[in-house]
């Protein structure tokens, strides 16, 4: 076996699997709020953005292609960790308890990250897999000018919340970056990307909700 | 205070081999001084089950002072029961209450099957050992001690990793039923030492396989590991063994 | 029985480099051909078993724990010592050497002791670089502490966890060799039977303590590392498992047992606290460099500690011991304890404690000083007691500890079994009649690296590699002799018998007997009486004792009756040797041999010998031999403390 696939083979190279990956969706995460907060601005702003996106072309595609990849890559090393977890119990316990080191953001790893999962499918159907001859900010106007969407927003992103809560952390412990030194500093931080993705996306779901005159 | 002497109202796990199938037995406790341990505790309802011709429960122990990490069990769906820091043979009677019922089962992973009872089988820790935990170091090929200078804070933070008794508990508490803490620490104790040098990839990589053979499950850093370990073992070893596992695959030429 | 020491001939600086010289070596081509047997995986067994690993030899290694890595090694707290005299306050070989001698209260052999000493910095050496993590000045070099008295500062230490360390070391020695594929486990096995075959140990024969099934091997020498048998006493500082059963097998099969009475008792554990307690835990010695120990003047006091006040009090080892106050060793430390509670001035519910106060070092070096000392002691104290040792007194009171006595060997470590090495608790050897602090570390890890491996070489090389199978008769009448004994355990609850007793119940009348008249002071009344009580105990046990389950499946109640039967036994050989001991020395107050002081006497006239059991048959009064120790190079004095 070449070293390559004995390392990610490993449980611990699936774990860096997992935090590269993680890495990179939690980039394209804080772009994309950066790319959204645009709406805060109107409508021109907004469909500058995306007239500006969409003028990358064959960059634009090959970005998504990569996106997509690595979500999969993701998703896949996830399950199959999430699999092998639960293979390694194999008679459970009567009593669950917690000692205190769990929070909810580590308990509910791969549940959320099936929420995640859902909810950017619906997404997609929202505004990428939809018709698109009419602009982007009508269609984001329509979908979120619905309570329905705006329920179905605000849970796919308290997902993403807990999600990232739990992953940025653990993504730099197992990349085996922890130091007392900077441990607060990492800890900070995790609380202060989490924090700003998820304010950033609930607040336009709110906003449009009460406001979608924004967008048009 | 509490009264000295309290009742308990057990459940606890019984099965009679590794292949037989188990479950939680009621048992009442009158009469418990509150100064027993929670072994001691265990005694007494074995004395009883003997008396009234019933078999005692099976559980493992020996030195019963927090050190051999023999003992363990999950009480409450804790391993090692309430107290932080503390072994199952420390725990003293006194942190529970008159008329509690507690439940008590073995350490449970696919990796510790268990054998009879409260006793599983923790041999797969030896083996991650015997894949890299040591310095090949020969009898009577050891420099003079004081011939290796080791930093007093580097001493100090080996022995933080040292301390591990392994007695399994991490695995027990481990949402995953992973190792990480106990490889982790022997990892780091070895790390942090100069002596441990010379072999430090080679041991990062092969006790990662050996670890992984033996069906442990994968860390995803719940912290549930060092909250019960009794000897209060940090994470930032397995930090640690992240590193230098990642450092081995990279940058070495060593095949685990 | 012939008590050959074998000691070799020359100046005692010699003699060590000497026999190494002497001895037969095995051709390196034919190390591979032998096996060796070591039954026992602490300090003593694990290095043993690790160093022949290395050297080419097939071992095999039990233990009765699951991993090798839990022997009862690991509890030893305090450090190790080592003549390395790093501190440059004058220590050498020749001072640990005497130190260690004197400790025992010259009931040890010179040559051995001084063998101990020569290796004890080959110990470190080899530890630090395994990866042990002593504890270190500054500029990174080891540090040292002065420990158990001792007048130079020479004892290693890694926090309160030196014997775990220790252990951890030798461990991941041996499990290098089982990578290795030298070394084979078997962990969860009970040595029941020791095979002699032409009058050599050929072979032992095991219970698998997890299916109940009874194993034989063989091999071209077995290796008893088993440790002490402290808790023949039922309460002592032993880990549950410790036992004599292997130790008392070998000496029916024809191992010499020599000086079984002696045994040393701790001055600082905490107090006993009902009946149903299983074992007593120590507190470090070195408490007693700022504790003052103590008892109310008055028998019948019944205040608070806080509130008496100092001339109610009575610091009895400051008043009786001026120059070494609460310092003084072990022994005198533990028989003043016990003096003061026999007149009535024990405290605690029992009556059987005494105070240990830090009252007065707080106030003059503050409470930080204090708990940076002592702060992990007194944390455990207060999770075993529920009391904070610093706003009230410990209590203390002594208790079991460590037995000096064991199979007797030779200079070679080898008994009177040719084929049977015996290492480390298990052996007799260094310490005479009192162990001193940080000295059975060395003296375990001593034997497995550096003695042992040399010492086997010449007995393998004189008896060569060939073996007998496990099919010679001699295994299966050790078996069916171990199968008779299980079923004799067990035959009572069989048999539906009434009024059984638990094996447990049984044990602790044994040790009740044990501790009341062969404890720290004894006396030929006491004894004689041990010595009728003891066989009508055994007799009871025989009768009463309920086993429940089964001998094919694990039984935790077989295994404590198997090793209860054998204390039973041996018991009664250790209370014959007290008796015939009618001098006090060491560990133990013999009440006709004081001094007008009352303090200990010793008679070197008529007991400077090692006294060495035979056994003669079942139902017969084992045979005592004489090994006389006979000192060149120091002279024996009259241990003084006041
Ligand atoms: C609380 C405490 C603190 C101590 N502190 C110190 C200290 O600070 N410094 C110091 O020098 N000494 C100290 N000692 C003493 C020292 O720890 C022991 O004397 C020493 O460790 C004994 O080592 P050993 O290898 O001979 O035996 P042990 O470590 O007792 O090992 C015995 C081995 O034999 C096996 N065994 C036993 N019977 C059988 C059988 N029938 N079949 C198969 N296997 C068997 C066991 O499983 C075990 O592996 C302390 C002792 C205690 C109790
Ligand atoms: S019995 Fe040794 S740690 Fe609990």
């Amino acid at each position: 076996m070449s070293w390559f696939t004995q390392t990610i083979k490993s449980s611990l190279g699936k774990k860096y699997i997992m935090s590269l990956t993680g890495l990179m969706l939690g980039g394209f995460l804080l772009v994309h709020a950066a790319g959204n907060s645009s709406i805060f601005f109107g409508r021109a702003a907004f469909l500058s953005y995306a007239g500006h996106l969409h003028g990358l072309g064959f960059l634009l595609h090959a970005a998504e292609l990569l996106l997509l990849a690595i979500f999969l890559v993701h998703i896949l090393t996830g399950t199959i960790l999430f699999l092998g977890n639960l293979g390694a119990r194999s008679s459970r316990y009567a009593v669950h308890n917690s000692a205190g080191g769990r929070s909810w953001g580590s308990a509910t790893m791969p549940y959320t990250g099936m929420v995640i999962f859902c909810f950017i499918l619906i997404h997609l159907f929202n505004f990428h897999f939809t018709d698109h001859s009419r602009t982007i900010a009508d269609i984001v106007a329509e979908v979120l000018a619905r309570p329905f969407y705006t329920f179905i927003y605000i849970v796919g992103l308290s997902g993403l919340g807990l999600h990232v809560s739990h992953g940025f952390w653990s993504m730099f412990q197992s990349l085996g970056i922890s130091h007392p030194k900077y441990d607060r500093v990492i800890r900070a931080c995790a609380w202060l990307v989490c924090g700003l993705i998820t304010a950033v996306f609930i607040l336009i779901v709110l906003l449009l909700l009460v406001n979608s005159n924004i967008l048009v | 205070m509490a009264a000295k002497i309290i009742s308990l109202n057990l459940k606890v796990w019984r099965q009679n081999g590794p292949d037989k199938k188990g479950a939680l037995e009621n048992y009442r406790l009158e009469n418990i001084s509150i100064d027993m341990s929670f072994l001691e505790m265990i005694d007494v309802l074995n004395e009883k089950l003997t008396v009234e011709g019933k078999e005692p429960v099976a559980f493992d122990h020996d030195c019963r002072e927090g050190i051999c990490g023999m003992c363990g069990a999950v009480v409450d769906g804790i391993a090692h029961g309430p107290e932080k820091e503390t072994t199952l043979c420390q725990l003293h009677m006194r942190h529970f209450q008159d008329g509690q019922t507690l439940t008590i089962e073995p350490f449970r992973a696919k990796a510790f099957p268990v054998i009879k009872d409260l006793v599983v089988d923790r041999s797969s820790l030896d083996i991650i050992i015997q894949a890299g935990g040591f310095i090949s170091v020969n009898t009577g090929s050891a420099p003079d001690a004081n011939g290796i200078p080791v930093p007093q804070h580097k001493a100090e933070q080996a022995m933080d990793a040292a301390a591990c008794i392994g007695c399994g508990a991490c695995v027990a508490a481990c949402p995953n039923a992973a190792a990480m803490l106990f490889v982790s620490a022997k990892i780091s104790q070895l790390a942090l030492l100069p002596q441990g040098a010379p072999e430090r990839e080679k041991r990062a990589l092969s006790m990662v396989q050996a670890m992984d053979k033996e069906g442990f499950g994968n860390c995803t850093n719940e912290r549930e590991c060092e909250a019960v370990c009794p000897k209060g073992i940090s994470i930032r070893n397995i930090a640690r063994l992240n590193r230098e596992f990642l450092r081995a695959s990279l940058l070495s030429d060593e095949q685990g | 029985m012939q008590l050959d020491a074998k000691i070799p001939e020359g100046p005692l600086s010699e003699k060590w480099d000497r026999r190494r010289f002497e001895n037969r070596l095995v051709n390196p081509a034919n190390k591979r051909k032998y096996e060796i047997l070591v039954v026992g995986t602490g300090l003593a067994g694990a290095s043993a078993a690790a160093t022949l690993g290395e050297l080419g030899y097939n071992v095999k290694a039990f233990c009765i724990q699951d991993s090798p890595r839990r022997a009862h090694s690991i509890a030893a707290q305090g450090g190790i010592n080592a003549a390395k005299n790093y501190q440059n306050d004058g220590d050498s070989i020749f001072r640990l050497f005497y130190d260690t001698i004197k400790g025992g209260d010259f009931r040890s052999r010179e040559a051995n002791v001084y063998r101990l000493a020569q290796v004890s910095n080959n110990i470190i050496d080899q530890c630090v670089a395994q990866g042990v993590p002593f504890a270190r000045e500054y500029g990174g070099t080891l540090a040292n502490r002065s420990f158990g008295g001792a007048q130079v500062s020479r004892t290693f230490y890694a926090r309160g966890q030196t014997g775990q360390q220790l252990l951890f070391g030798a461990y991941s020695a041996m499990m290098r060799q089982v990578a290795a594929g030298k070394v084979t486990l078997f962990p969860r096995r009970e040595m029941m039977d020791l095979v002699v075959i032409d009058g050599k140990a050929k072979g032992i024969v095991c219970r698998n303590l997890v299916t109940g099934r009874l194993e034989r091997y063989c091999g071209n020498a077995v290796v008893l590392a088993t440790g002490g048998y402290g808790n023949t006493y039922f309460l002592s500082t032993n880990a549950m498992a410790s036992n004599v059963t292997a130790a008392w097998r070998a000496y029916k099969r024809g191992a010499g047992f020599a000086n079984p009475s002696f045994v040393q008792i701790h001055p600082t554990c905490i107090p006993v606290h009902g009946d149903y307690q299983s074992k007593l835990t120590l507190m470090s010695e070195s408490l007693r460099n700022d504790g003052r120990v103590w008892v109310p003047k008055n028998s019948g006091e019944t205040r608070d500690p806080v509130d008496i006040p100092e001339e109610d009090r009575d610091y009895y080892l400051e008043r009786k011991y001026p120059s070494f106050g609460n310092l003084v060793p072990r022994d005198v430390a533990s028989r003043n304890a016990k003096e003061v509670c026999d007149q009535g001035r024990g405290v605690g519910e029992t009556g059987l404690a005494v105070y240990l106060d830090f009252r007065d070092a707080i106030t003059r070096d503050g409470h930080d000083v204090i708990m940076r000392k002592y702060g992990n002691l007194f944390h455990m104290y207060e999770k075993i007691t529920a009391q904070d040792p610093s706003c009230r007194p410990m209590m203390i009171y002594p208790a079991v500890h460590y037995t000096m006595g064991g199979l007797w060997v030779d200079y070679n470590l080898m008994s009177t079994v040719p084929g049977l090495f015996v290492l480390g608790e298990a052996n007799f050897s260094d310490h005479g009649a009192n162990r001193l602090g940080a000295s059975a570390l060395m003296q375990g890890l001593a034997d497995g690296y550096f003695v042992l491996p040399y010492t086997i070489c010449d007995y393998l090389a004189e008896t060569g590699y060939n073996m007998h199978d496990t099919n010679h008769d001699a295994y299966t009448v050790a078996e069916e002799h171990v199968v008779q004994h299980i079923d004799a355990l067990m035959k009572n609850r069989a048999a539906g018998k009434k009024g059984l007793q638990t094996v447990d119940d049984l044990h602790r009348r044994l040790g009740r007997i044990l501790w009341d008249h062969c404890g720290m002071a004894r006396n030929r009344d006491g004894l004689a009486r041990a010595l009728a009580l003891i066989p009508e105990l055994r007799q009871e046990f025989w009768d009463r004792v309920t086993v429940p389950g089964s001998g094919q499946e694990l039984n935790q109640a077989l295994e404590r009756a198997g090793r209860v039967a054998d204390f039973m036994e041996f018991a009664e050989i250790m209370v014959q040797d007290a008796l015939a001991r009618e001098e006090s020395c060491g560990c133990h107050l013999r009440e006709e041999s004081q001094t007008e002081e009352h303090e200990a006497l010793r008679d070197d006239a008529n007991y400077a010998h090692v006294a060495v059991f035979e056994y003669k048959g079942e139902g017969k009064e084992a045979a005592l031999h004489k090994e006389p120790l006979v000192f060149e190079n120091v002279t024996p004095t009259q241990r003084s403390y006041k």
